[in-house]
């Protein structure tokens, strides 16, 4: 099965790479003022989206305004000049569409979820936003009660979220990847709507947006709308580039929280390079070969066998700078957590000193190719998917050589990816442990 | 694990079970329904769009059938994983995770969900592991007791986050003694005292085809694969089910309670405001999900309106019917850091006043009727959402008409109807609350909501 399987994948995601709709079938054109939209026409169901992904996210911030793009994100549906606080949720909702939004360390992206009967409609409502966002006061104000309600939140009901905060803080000393998405809870307090304003102007022009449409839509339509509605918003200068260069790590750190807990969590990070560097398919599957499934390394030994972590999880976000690699796991009660950390640095040992197995690879190519399926069994997936790839590939036809690109990892490159990047110089180690329990 | 992403709200469409419409509107896809000879149902929906295959296979029993022991009936479907006659726990595992197949068991009040989603040219050996896992769990001591111990961990980790545990809590205090009170996870004292004995007994008076329903949905050929399923099946003898219906009399709250739940290191206070729901076959479920819609089913529900973006009180806001067979709750359910406690527990309760007070106008309606027409089609979109569509209309006695009539039973609902629906399916008084937070702070005020009665989270049990 192992052998018959390889070639097929390749015949099947070369060529058919949105099931249906072949990757030929993804159309592209770019307005008079730099924004780009890709569209794919998919008649399954009678609806539609409109993901607008914006090259804007928490390392765009600077000490003071932590926070500021996630809260911006908010602040967009809170009214425009044509449509005022309110109306954007109100008039979507009233002609059957709904919408939500996301901000990450990279991008902020606004998703659309429409009867396709109000495909104009949309266009109106974010033309209104993205051209003549009109802060309110009194929005600004109701507004950051929200966010802080959303951080208690998080802070509350998912330890990870305070761990991840001190860890990122450490493990970055220059980068703006040290501090959290949501921001710290004195510069949500503090920020004015000067600092709003300044955000629009600078990274809301229609040049730093890209938009993905896929659905029950017609691409004419789709161009003679965005030219009436969203081409006459004037582009703006490209904004300042991140600069800054996270400096080498030159030891391992560690950092210590305390909370209520009823046993350790661990948090160990390793620097790794930006997604567009050739190592990313390799450390992507290193994740999977660590964490993906029951039979996976971390999971067999250290959930299933030996009995020391309830949880383990290792995942690599996408990132436009080099970021992080994290492997997670929540401790068994009364296990020593020096064990379970052991136990991890055991198996990436394993891996840098034996390699791993074709049929371990042959694995993970087969759930990735699962995985993509699911993605691509939904309007919404095949959106989201599209817009990732052009934003941290840098073009969304990489989407038909990633199936090539994860086919020519080696067991050679699995190895040498963990000797290079999961080494201890390279890592820092968060741990969780219950209050007054010393370390 | 979430990763340093926030999201503008939370998902709104999560609680509501619903409907379809693929290029014929609101028609459900043809399916083919058989009933095997020993009663097992077996109903087959071909989908072709990608080359992937879900199976739900749901066997009707869950925690109210848990008797003295709560988490029974959870860890006898957990248990289907840990191994069969045929095959031990690490080569279930491995082949399923080889073929990239996604698979849990998920257990609930009243069904226990086998899962599975795999490529199309997995079929045979996918199959063979469902009908192994379902007809000959082994349930081993040894890896029985591995799971079980997991298990214990995860119910106290589980209290460290409220938002996990504050429906466990509700449904005890709403439902007491009722079966539907029961916490599916289980209770710390009682899982530590189960054994296999217990999780194969139970297994053999709950489990059979009788008693089992099996949904395929995705890329095959419906006769190849009813073959091979009735073949696989077809030995299946087992004593189990159908199981003893839960009794139908269910006690309405007398009097407004409050059940505090004190964690003290809360940062933020978390609750529940409920009453008696619906069972999921009432004939006006879709009548009800509109007018849910306006009060807190959607982003500018007058709930959200008022509590977050009026306010800024709160994160998000929303209510909903949670359905089981005979019975159900309805619920509001909220957040809000410490301080501002009493005004959204206030809030809360004079927003929902406004529903019986005044009731949604034409307008109100005719965009919460828009919104439900709009946001039907995406809801079963993937072969997953059919297969557990499909389980879900044999375990809770409602049938395509849900999805047919959807369009047509949401377009009836004007201010005369939406009036009728809220005086007959919206509790009034009485209300079930229940808050979890710090008590140093929020304990004072809760009086004036009802008798409060107090536990501390790291109690054992809800």
């Amino acid at each position: 099965m192992d052998l018959k399987r390889l070639p097929w994948i390749f015949i099947l995601l070369c060529t058919v790479l949105f099931s249906q709709t072949t990757v030929n079938d993804i159309r592209s054109f770019t307005l008079k003022n730099g924004m780009q939209f890709l569209v794919v026409e998919d008649h399954s169901i009678p609806n539609a989206n409109m993901f607008i992904f914006w090259k804007v996210g928490s390392r765009n911030e600077v000490p003071g305004i932590t926070g500021l793009s996630h809260f911006f994100e908010h602040m967009m549906f809170n009214g425009a000049e044509k449509y005022g606080p309110k109306e954007f949720d109100r008039v979507m909702e009233a002609a059957g569409g709904a919408n939500n939004a996301y901000t990450s360390e990279n991008v902020t992206v606004y998703t659309d979820f429409f009867p396709s009967s109000a495909t104009e409609l949309i266009f109106d409502l974010e033309a209104d936003r993205i051209g003549h966002l009109a802060l309110d006061d009194q929005m600004v104000e109701s507004e950051r009660g929200v966010v802080m309600s959303e951080r208690t939140m998080y802070m509350e009901n998912d330890p990870w979220t305070l761990l991840e905060e001190q860890v990122k803080g450490a493990a970055f000393l220059a980068h703006p990847y040290r501090w959290s998405v949501i921001g710290y809870e004195s510069d949500i307090r503090n920020w004015t709507k000067q600092d709003l304003q300044t955000y629009f102007e600078t990274y809301y022009a229609p040049n730093n947006g890209l938009a993905v449409m896929v659905g029950d839509v017609n691409l004419e339509e789709l161009r003679s709308l965005a030219k009436k509605t969203i081409e006459p918003i004037p582009s703006g200068p490209a904004p300042r580039a991140v600069h800054t260069t996270e400096p080498e790590q030159l030891g391992e750190k560690r950092v210590i929280v305390h909370k209520a807990v009823s046993s350790p969590r661990l948090m160990i990070v390793y620097h790794v390079p930006e997604t567009r560097h050739p190592d990313y398919y390799a450390l992507e599957m290193l994740t999977e070969i660590l964490s993906g499934g029951r039979s996976s390394r971390l999971y067999s030994s250290l959930v299933d066998s030996s009995q020391l972590a309830v949880e383990v999880r290792a995942t690599m976000p996408m990132g436009f700078d080099p970021g992080l690699f994290y492997i997670q796991a929540v401790c068994k009660q009364d296990i020593e957590y020096l064990k379970t950390e052991a136990a991890i640095y055991g198996e990436i040992d394993r891996i840098v000193r034996d390699g791993v197995t074709d049929r371990e690879l042959q694995k993970v190519k087969n759930q990735k190719l699962a995985a993509f399926y699911r993605r691509m069994e939904t309007i919404d997936g095949k959106a989201n998917t599209l817009g990732t790839y052009a934003l941290f590939f840098g073009d969304y036809r990489k989407l038909s050589t990633a199936p090539e690109a994860y086919a020519q990892v080696t067991p050679g490159d699995i190895r040498r990816v963990a000797e290079t990047y999961l080494k201890k110089t390279n890592r820092t180690v968060g741990i969780m442990l219950n209050t007054g329990e010393d370390s | 694990m979430k990763r340093g992403k926030f999201v503008r709200q939370f998902g709104w469409l999560l609680c509501l079970l619903s409907g379809f419409i693929r290029s014929e509107p609101f028609q459900c896809p043809p399916f083919e329904r058989q009933v095997l000879p020993n009663g097992m149902v077996l109903i087959l929906m071909e989908q072709h769009e990608v080359p992937l295959v879900s199976v739900s296979a749901v066997v009707k029993t869950g925690s109210v059938h848990d008797g003295e022991k709560h988490g029974l009936a959870f860890l006898t479907g957990q248990g289907l994983l840990l191994g069969t006659k045929n095959r031990c726990k690490i080569e279930i595992e491995e082949s399923l995770d080889f073929i990239g197949a996604e698979y849990q068991v998920s257990v609930y009040k009243e069904e226990t969900a086998l899962s599975v989603s795999f490529m199309k040219t997995d079929e045979d050996l996918v199959l063979s592991l469902i009908a192994d896992i379902l007809m000959r769990p082994s349930f081993p001591a040894d890896e029985f007791e591995k799971r079980k111990s997991r298990h214990l961990d995860e119910l106290t980790n589980n209290k460290e986050s409220p938002s996990r545990v504050i429906r466990a809590y509700f449904d005890q205090f709403m439902f007491g003694n009722h079966p539907y009170g029961n916490p599916v996870s289980g209770t710390e004292p009682d899982v530590g005292r189960i054994t296999t004995d217990d999780v194969r007994a139970f297994y053999s008076k709950q489990y059979g085809p009788g008693n089992t329903v099996m949904a395929v949905a995705g890329d095959f050929k419906t006769d190849r694969i009813a073959k091979k399923i009735r073949h696989l099946f077809g030995e299946w003898k087992a004593s189990g089910g159908p199981a003893d219906a839960v009794p139908a009399d269910i006690a309405e709250p007398e009097k407004p309670r409050v059940l505090f739940v004190n964690k003290s290191d809360a940062v933020e206070t978390r609750f529940m405001i409920g009453g008696p729901g619906i069972p999921r076959n009432n004939p006006d479920y879709t009548g009800i999900q509109v007018i849910n819609t306006i009060l807190g089913g959607r982003f500018t529900s007058w709930l959200n309106d008022e509590m977050r973006i009026n306010r800024g009180l709160t994160y998000g806001v929303r209510s909903y019917f949670s359905c089981f067979i005979r019975s159900g709750a309805f619920i509001i359910s909220s957040f809000t850091p410490n301080a501002t406690t009493e005004e959204a527990l206030d809030v809360a309760l004079e927003v929902y006043g406004r529903l019986h007070d005044q009731g949604p106008d034409e307008a109100t309606l005719a965009s919460a009727r828009n919104y439900m027409s709009g946001q039907f089609p995406p809801r079963f979109e993937t072969s997953e959402d059919l297969a557990n569509l499909l389980t879900e209309m044999e375990v809770y006695g409602f049938d395509a008409s849900f999805i047919n009539d959807f369009q047509k039973q949401v377009s009836e609902i004007d201010t005369a109807r939406a009036k009728k629906l809220i005086e007959t399916y919206f509790p009034e008084d009485n209300f079930q609350i229940v808050v979890i937070g710090k008590g140093s702070e929020i304990r004072p005020l809760l009086d004036k909501y009802g008798s409060v009665t107090e536990k501390e989270i790291t109690a054992h049990g809800f």
